[in-house]
């Protein structure tokens, strides 16, 4: 599985592409702002606070915001596509993907950022270099609604995903997720997910996280995550 | 909101939940079925045929989403048309798909004390979240009452982008868990997510077709066992394996509502 993909992400590192959430130390940030400028379109970053942020998520948001000051802590900043050079180029690494056409190419987008303001997911990923580890705000809207009035247990698993992924390096897979759901999520509430890496092998990374509530009375669920970590020098072949 | 830690009226202040109770624990099953003055149920719900028609009957006033519409590649078109003269000849059933939940549990009470505050128009089904024809989850669940198994067609569109060119690992998820959520509801109630397992195999270039077979392992203690293979429309590739737990939960009707 891991070869078709490598060489397509092998290009994707060369154009800083990276898996939404992936590390980004504020220098890395220079290029990839080079390679954006050359395009029209302005890449918007989305873990920011907007209108549709509750008073929790934002008063969380700064509660962070001033632990980055001292450089311990960053946000990392969330885009909803890749440029479209790095799609073309990943493109001609798959030429043998059936079905991707133009047009599909150029609508497409990171799932977790295709919603108006407050409709889908809310979050913003705050990141300590030194203990590896991460935390989400996370805000889920009424577009993610399981049970009526719950937070549907696939948008708190592709959030997991996205959590856990945030604490790796470089580009990676995710392998394998195993979620305990303890409580349901009220739906339009504020979670807050600690993730952290757990143990590193070869090219194995494990991570664990939890998901609490914003006074970390109420404990949602805990899940660990097994991810991948792709090698660019790894031939397609 | 703080669902768990308020007390059924029936049962005694000396066996008050307590914080570190967890919330799927006996005493919790016990005193919620004895508040709506049940027995303790065996796993089957009471009137099985009639509980799968409710809940798949067509909502007039609710438009269903599991139908073709012009997004639909012809490998969809063609499985699905294949699981249609199944539903006249073998015993499978078409489950509708609404834009919320509630249109499916229509004439119930909302579970876990949930007010009717919670019961708003705009909220939606996580995977109708995205309105536009071929944008998001194109999907239709196909339900065998009889062998407790369900298949689901996947379709996934640009929206459910990860990697580049292939669908996001939590869109699947997502779509695995409810399809589970949907075969555990129709095969015996089973309603809330307990644990949720998956292992990703390979990755789904956007657009193609998936095939999600689901089947109802085990009922057990008021939790239900289901395991699904994600796999291509040949079941040469498998894309993952997932397994989900799932919490049993009767339903009360709404007689405020009749």
């Amino acid at each position: 599985m891991l070869r078709s993909c490598t060489a397509g992400l092998r290009s994707i590192w060369a154009l800083r592409g990276r898996r939404e959430g992936a590390p980004r130390l504020s220098m890395d940030l220079q290029p990839a702002r080079r390679l954006f400028s050359t395009e029209k379109v302005i890449h918007k970053d989305w873990a920011l606070p907007n209108p549709s942020w509750s008073k929790d998520l934002k008063l969380l948001f700064d509660q962070f915001m001033k632990k980055c000051e001292d450089g311990s802590w960053e946000r990392l900043p969330s885009y909803k596509r890749r440029s479209t050079q790095e799609s073309e180029d990943f493109k001609t690494y798959f030429l043998g993907s059936a079905l991707q056409t133009q047009s599909l190419w150029k609508k497409a987008q990171l799932f977790t950022r295709g919603f108006e303001d407050g409709l889908g997911f809310e979050y913003v990923i705050f990141k300590n270099n030194d203990e590896k580890r991460t935390v989400c705000l996370f805000q889920g809207g009424p577009y993610l609604q399981g049970v009526p009035g719950l937070l549907h247990g696939g948008a708190m698993a592709t959030m997991i995903d996205i959590a856990l992924g945030s604490c790796t390096g470089g580009a990676v897979m995710t392998a394998n997720l195993n979620i305990n759901f303890k409580r349901p999520v009220p739906l339009c509430s504020v979670v807050v997910i600690n993730s952290q890496l757990d143990k590193l092998e070869g090219r194995k990374l494990f991570l664990s996280c939890n998901v609490r509530s914003v006074d970390e009375k109420t404990l949602y669920s805990e899940a660990t995550g097994l991810f991948i970590k792709l090698d660019p020098e790894k031939s397609s072949t | 909101m703080e669902l768990f830690l308020v007390p059924p009226t029936s049962c005694p202040d000396s066996t008050l939940p307590q914080p570190s109770d967890p919330p799927w624990s006996p005493w919790w099953t016990l005193c919620h079925l004895s508040h709506h003055g049940d027995q303790p149920k065996s796993p089957l719900p009471r009137s099985w045929p009639g509980q799968v028609s409710r809940f798949c009957q067509e909502m007039k006033k609710s438009k269903n989403y599991a139908l073709p519409n012009a997004s639909w590649g012809p490998d969809m078109l063609s499985l699905y048309h294949e699981f249609l003269e199944k539903t006249k000849t073998s015993g499978w059933v078409r489950v509708p798909s609404f834009r919320s939940n509630r249109d499916h549990i229509q004439g119930f009470k909302l579970p876990l004390d949930l007010s009717a505050n919670s019961d708003k128009s705009d909220w939606r089904l996580f995977t109708r979240c995205i309105e536009r024809e071929g944008q998001g989850y194109e999907y239709v669940i196909f339900f065998q009452p009889s062998e407790k198994k369900s298949i689901c067609l996947f379709q996934p569109g640009p929206y459910l982008e990860g990697v580049p060119g292939f669908v996001h690992g939590g869109s699947l998820a997502a779509l695995i868990d409810e399809t589970f959520s949907k075969t555990a509801y129709l095969s015996g109630e089973g309603l809330l997510t307990v644990n949720f397992n998956i292992r990703f195999k390979n990755l789904i270039p956007l657009g193609s077709l998936a095939v999600l077979n689901v089947n109802v392992e085990k009922i057990e203690d008021q939790k239900m066992y289901l395991s699904c293979v994600t796999q291509s429309r040949d079941q040469q590739t498998v894309y993952a394996k997932a397994s989900g737990t799932f919490l049993q939960m009767h339903l009360e009707e709404d007689s405020s509502r009749q």
